[in-house]
């Protein structure tokens, strides 16, 4: 672990909530700025420029867009500056949003102040966070089944490997219980989780976005 | 009934807010029920109203023009339904002083033989009769003035067809469907602003020459059209607050559905936690259930019964959590995640492959420890369901000698799922925990393995990564 404790940021519109993460978290990592709404957000992060961000989806503010709004304003922190998106919402749009717009992960707000601490820890290495519904989500929206043929370019699909890893988290296995299922160490596992974060974002393919969008209409 | 309000601002000492609405029942109406509802609203006998009427129609017609005047302008409905939906006072109902409701005074009662004469068919023949007098009339040799009366009739009949829309009692829903344009209203209109105009041109131009009727229907003409574009603008936004008067009036009728259902749900649910909270798996079954059923709500995750084996997955699991809390005692929390990949329509198969996992997850919950989750997963050609604890596990090696007391895991489990060609895999995890594999082919693709009929393939323990160890 880091000597010195991560800098964080949790921009959340709720009070409560900022308090109850920043209680759950102190000890481990250092809280150097809150913000509750877009505007604030995007100032406060241009001026403290915290390791971690804990972004909520859904806030007050600026455009209207939330979190991927100050996702997308924040572009210039990109390099220093990682974020994680946290929130209620189990939407497919929302989550395929912040995702798109460039968080390292996405949890669920019930998330354990234990597991969030891990989370945040994992992003700031670079490392990706994918919640068991966000691997699901993921699953779901690459097609589980093995992709046709039509979509050759590689990032519109899964290898067989990701998918493996994808299902095992969508099965609420941990990292490390995944690399101890696969027999791989759990540095790979990482590895292929953050080439699905990638494709994730990078990923071209239109049926993404239909696909979240149709997922709320059902 | 904002008459009524805004009498009681000039006059506060009438008491206004006891009177029905103004508005013409359909029920006990003689005629176009504008006595009853006159009466309704002024708290007076109907008797009364009719004769003041009948006289009032005596004395030059007046009557007959008041009566004309009112049946247009006042719209049906039903005054006492109307009160209630506007909140007025609904004692005022009950209470035996006001004036009886027409459905249990007028209607039906005994004394009213003369209820019973059709004053509507008798007006008609009233009518008839008149122009066969006036016929017969002619016939015999007095001069009636024909041009006058024709004329004056067809501009009656193009009145009642722009105007008789106000009376239509159909008025409401047809404007909701089209948008306060419908083919018919446009029709009546049309026809009878054209009727009113031949009529005015009979009767205006009977002696004069045809050039100088060109001269002034075109004059009148340019008039109406200046007219028109000087008012316009104010038309247009009468239009526009109407239209943005029914978006708002939308939108808070929105906000109150999701006032009603939060307060149907949420704070009834809050109050029930406030009380438990000395019972942690109460408040959990309870915070979860409201939290599925919002998230159901907000989201619009709902699908009609049997289409949807998500939904019922999830289903499932939310029965699980109520009823273990129910067995295991309400100190406990229990909490299930569920993720379910891809979603298909519900067969004989999957639901055998339901009531397995609904079987294998009470097993996790009252076996294992927490976090228990499920994941099912809709393939091609099969389902897949995996229950994952992560208890000190499940000695597997048990199963090969299943006794008489593992039958509820033989029978419940094992059997329903490999009755339909699916099969079952209870693997101790390399990490601690026990996982069940249950996967059922989908129906109209048959497994491509057989299964053996006793299942003991399947049954035996996986020889992968059980047992081993990787730290």
């Amino acid at each position: 672990m880091t000597q010195e404790p991560i800098t964080i940021a949790i921009i959340d519109d709720h009070d409560m909530f900022r308090a109850g993460v920043r209680a759950s978290l102190e000890p481990w990592v250092q809280v150097i700025a809150e913000a509750g709404d877009v505007d604030s957000a995007v100032a406060v992060l241009h001026a403290t420029t915290p390791a971690v961000v804990l972004l909520d989806v859904h806030m007050p503010g600026g455009a209207g867009g939330g979190g991927a709004e100050v996702l997308a304003r924040c572009q210039d922190l990109a390099a220093t500056t990682r974020f994680l998106a946290l929130s209620v919402s189990d939407a497919a749009e929302d989550v395929v949003a912040v995702i798109r717009a460039g968080a390292r992960g996405y949890v669920t707000k019930n998330i354990s102040g234990e597991q969030l601490c891990d989370a945040i820890r994992r992003v700031d290495l670079g490392d990706a966070v994918f919640s068991p519904r966000l691997a699901g989500f993921v699953l779901d929206a690459f097609g589980s089944q093995s992709a046709p043929a039509t979509h050759d370019d590689e990032l519109d699909r899964l290898s067989a490997r990701e998918q493996e890893v994808m299902r095992l988290i969508a099965r609420g296995y941990t990292y490390r219980e995944v690399a101890a299922e696969l027999f791989i160490s759990i540095k790979t596992v990482e590895t292929h989780v953050s080439a699905v974060l990638r494709k994730l974002q990078l990923s071209s393919r239109h049926e993404l976005t239909r696909w979240a969008a149709a997922r709320r209409l059902l | 009934m904002c008459h009524d309000h805004c009498v009681s601002l000039f006059l506060p000492n009438v008491d206004t807010a006891e009177r029905l609405p103004l508005r013409r029942p359909s029920v006990g109406r003689r005629l176009g029920g504008v006595c009853q509802g006159l009466a309704l609203h002024l708290r007076v006998p109907v008797r009364t109203v009719r004769m003041v009427m009948l006289l009032a129609a005596l004395t030059f017609g007046l009557g007959l023009v008041a009566y004309l005047f009112l049946w247009l302008t006042i719209p049906a409905g039903d005054p006492v339904a109307l009160a209630n939906e506007l909140d007025v006072d609904a004692r005022l109902v009950a209470q035996p002083n006001a004036v009886p409701p027409p459905q249990d005074g007028e209607v039906g009662g005994t004394a009213s033989w003369w209820e019973r004469i059709p004053l509507r068919d008798i007006a008609t023949g009233v009518i008839l009769v008149t122009v066969t007098v006036m016929l017969i009339a002619d016939r015999l040799g007095a001069h009636l003035q024909w041009t006058w009366v024709f004329a004056g009739l067809i501009v009656l009949v193009g009145l009642f067809m722009a105007w008789g829309q106000l009376d239509s009692s159909r008025r409401g829903s047809l404007l909701e469907q089209a948008g306060g344009r419908t083919p018919v209203g446009v029709i009546r209109i049309a026809g009878g602003i054209a009727l009113v105009i031949v009529g005015a041109l009979l009767v205006l131009g009977q002696d004069r020459e045809p050039s100088l009727m060109w001269q002034s229907l075109l004059a009148s003409v340019v008039v109406l059209l200046g007219v028109a574009i000087v008012l316009a603008p104010w038309w247009l936004r009468t239009l526009n607050a109407l239209g943005e008067e029914r978006a708002a009036r939308e939108i808070a009728k929105q906000r109150a559905d999701i006032a009603a259902h939060l307060h149907d749900s949420v704070l009834q649910t809050l109050a029930l936690i406030q009380r438990s909270v000395d019972q942690p798996g109460e408040v959990t079954r309870l915070a979860r259930n409201q939290e599925r059923e919002l998230r159901a709500w907000l989201y619009n995750d709902r699908s009609s019964p049997g289409t949807s084996l998500a939904s019922e997955a999830r289903a499932v699991v939310a029965n699980v959590e109520n009823t273990m809390i129910d067995s295991l005692g309400t100190s406990q929390a229990i909490s299930i995640d569920l993720v379910v990949v891809g979603d298909a329509r519900p067969d004989e198969n999957s639901e055998a492959l339901l009531s397995a996992m609904n079987e294998a997850l009470k097993n996790a919950v009252r076996h294992g420890r927490p976090p228990v989750s499920a994941y099912l997963e809709v393939r091609a050609d099969v389902i897949e369901v995996f229950v994952t604890d992560r208890g000190d596990g499940f000695d597997v090696s048990m199963l090969g000698a299943v006794g008489p007391d593992r039958f509820g895991v033989r029978e419940s489990i094992i059997g329903r799922v490999q009755r339909r060609g699916g099969s079952v895999e209870f693997r101790k995890m390399a990490i601690g925990g026990t996982e069940v594999k249950l996967s059922m082919p989908r129906q109209g693709h048959p497994v491509r393995s057989s299964v053996s009929p006793d299942g003991a393939q399947s049954l035996a323990p996986d020889s992968g990564p059980l047992g081993r160890k990787v730290l």
